[in-house]
């Protein structure tokens, strides 16, 4: 493994409740591995994403645990190694601008070569215009640069001294969207250019499904989940995770059944309801909860047949449709066991199909769509 | 006359000049620890280094008397060494500048240093630079305009220095009667026409250092 990582450290988060800012504590505690691959740290703000690029750069030291990268071990509490900032051989886009406003841009990627011979020094550097495409900015300061161009010189300099691993804390978050999904495109790229580990810190949903080989997901500083994105997806380990990742129509009322070995599947009791969702890792009548994404729930017209429990067939009826440009939000209630759905579709589909409020419907609640996980 | 004139004026530039180099070297340090170190006994160093901003001068210097007189702590190191001591000469007079005008540098450039943005020293180790060189480069040239500012200011308290300058240094004609002292001198004296020259000079030099820290912290704060 070129990154192994297990640490732990007690940080402090302010929150504000009204008027009153109080601090509370958390206990950053993430043990993770990765090779030359793109991993997303995602969380809400405040999970301790920054705390923990912090330890791994050595701003901060961590209670306990250790830091290797590649053969190089970066912090170690029991062999009480803890490499200083100067010689962990990083490269860190900070969220904020942190280029030096007094420096042109090429004084400011060089500031990482220093010791280097003059050729290839020079060679560097217009290896980094070149690899960003920034070759006309070499001159300009940063205040004359916009806010893409800024961030496209900071992770030129943090390049240009050929780290071993490259930790990206939000480095777009100050840009527009248009901006923003193209350098996401360039950092994915990048990545296969450069061969490094990378750690990106994101709060953005989709940033991190355009760039992620996996994703580590936090919650109040507790690693919840890694894995591909669309495993943690369509698997969430438990309900933080789910919400983290936008999952809403989430009930907790719900009760393995049986397991259905031969079609690999769980039937689920929600309430009066019942569902059949992907096969479960959990005992019979284990307490789980379960949700659909509202873009994955199918809309069927009443003609098409009736409720079938069997199929995840329900009845339902038409509360609210609320637009919302291209797409449209239309909140159900299923007839017999008293639920609320919401859905989102396109506006198009809505149209074709006639649907108004207080009409009814068939709602298909796709067993492959269906998450299901332990509530906590 | 022009004697009169030309050699206090001599004297006070020399003073304010010698002091200000050693302020600003000293003053820039101390303000760069205070700024971004945390040790014991902090708030008591910056407290001891404020403190000449607010005592009377004639109070700072009899407390200089006794640490610089011939039976004081350091007095006695540099009669030890010197075979001489420095009471009642320009050197004291420098002291006593050095010891007043301290802390207008200090507190211009701590709070100049503090106003850097840390992450930008971050960067700086994590492209390898040691503290001492991300000082130099990164810090201190960002913080310029304060410490320039300070210097200005300090110099300028230097310049106007009377009374811990007539304790430490005496009133002696030709050695140590800088600008402040002669204006006395003359007043005392009823040599008018002296007095209200000098005041004319110092009054000039007092408002190009306003205009000075004027355009310098002017320009800090856009």
């Amino acid at each position: 493994m070129s990154v192994k990582i297990d640490i732990t450290k007690r940080y402090n988060k302010a929150e504000i409740d009204g008027k009153k800012s109080t601090k509370k504590s958390f206990m950053l505690d993430v043990n993770f591995e990765m090779e030359n691959e793109l991993v997303v740290l995602f969380g809400p703000s405040g999970s301790g994403k920054t705390t923990f690029f912090k330890c791994i750069s050595g701003i901060i030291e961590p209670d306990n645990g250790i830091i290797t990268v590649e053969s190089n071990v970066y912090y170690d509490k029991d062999k009480k190694i803890n490499l200083p900032i100067q010689k962990r051989n990083l490269g860190y886009v900070f969220q904020n601008d942190t280029l030096f406003p007094h420096m042109n841009v090429r004084k400011n990627i060089e500031c990482g070569l220093k010791g280097w011979e003059k050729e290839s020094k020079e060679k560097r550097f217009m290896e980094m215009l070149d690899l960003l495409h920034i070759e006309e900015l070499e001159t300009r300061y940063p205040s004359q640069l916009s806010g893409g161009q800024k961030q496209r010189v900071a992770l030129a300099r943090a390049l240009a001294p050929k780290p071993e691993i490259l930790l990206l804390d939000e480095p777009f978050s100050a840009l527009d969207t248009e901006i923003r999904t193209k350098l996401a495109k360039k950092i994915k790229t990048l990545q296969n250019k450069i061969r490094i580990p990378l750690l990106f810190i994101t709060h953005n949903l989709e940033e991190a499904f355009l760039l992620a080989s996996k994703i580590l997901v936090l919650h109040e500083g507790k690693a919840q989940q890694f894995g591909t994105p669309e495993e943690i997806f369509y698997n969430p380990q438990n309900r933080h995770v789910a919400e983290i990742f936008g999952l809403s129509n989430i009930f907790d009322d719900a009760y393995v059944k049986e397991h259905d070995e031969e079609s690999k599947s769980t039937i689920l009791e929600s309430g009066s309801m019942q569902i059949t969702v992907k096969y479960l890792n959990c005992k019979v009548r284990d307490k789980v909860c379960w949700g659909i994404h509202p873009e994955n729930i199918t809309l069927l017209s009443p003609d098409s047949g009736s409720e079938d429990q069997n199929e995840n067939l329900y009845l339902a009826f038409i509360n609210s449709i609320i637009n919302k440009g291209p797409k449209k939000r239309i909140t159900l209630k299923l007839v017999r066991h008293k639920k609320i759905l919401n859905v989102e579709v396109p506006a198009q589909f809505v149209d074709s199909l006639k649907l108004h409020a207080s009409d009814s419907c068939l709602v298909k609640l796709e067993m492959s769509k269906v998450v299901a996980f332990y509530c906590f | 006359m022009l004697d009169q004139i030309w050699f206090p004026l001599y004297l006070t530039f020399w003073i304010a000049l010698v002091s200000s180099l050693l302020v600003l070297c000293s003053g820039v340090i101390i303000a760069y620890i205070f700024a971004r170190r945390d040790f014991r006994g902090k708030k008591l160093l910056e407290v001891l280094i404020t403190l000449p901003l607010v005592l009377p001068p004639t109070v700072i210097g009899y407390l200089l008397i006794l640490l610089m007189g011939k039976n004081g702590f350091i007095g006695h190191m540099i009669y030890n060494v010197l075979g001489t001591g420095i009471m009642f000469t320009w050197q004291a007079a420098v002291i006593a500048a050095y010891t007043v005008s301290l802390p207008l540098m200090v507190r211009t450039a701590q709070a100049a240093i503090e106003a850097v943005d840390k992450e930008l020293e971050y960067a700086a180790y994590i492209l390898g630079r040691s503290e001492i060189e991300t000082a130099l480069v990164i810090t201190l040239p960002l913080a310029k305009r304060g410490i320039l500012a300070g210097l200005v200011l300090s110099f300028a308290r230097s310049i106007g220095e009377f009374g811990a300058t007539l304790m430490l240094a005496g009133n002696i004609q030709g050695k140590t009667n800088t600008m402040s002292i002669s204006i006395y001198n003359a007043f005392q004296s009823g040599n008018d026409e002296l007095a209200k020259v000098l005041v004319l000079i110092l009054i000039l030099m007092s408002l190009l250092a306003i205009a000075l820290t004027g355009r310098f912290v002017g320009k800090l704060e856009a």
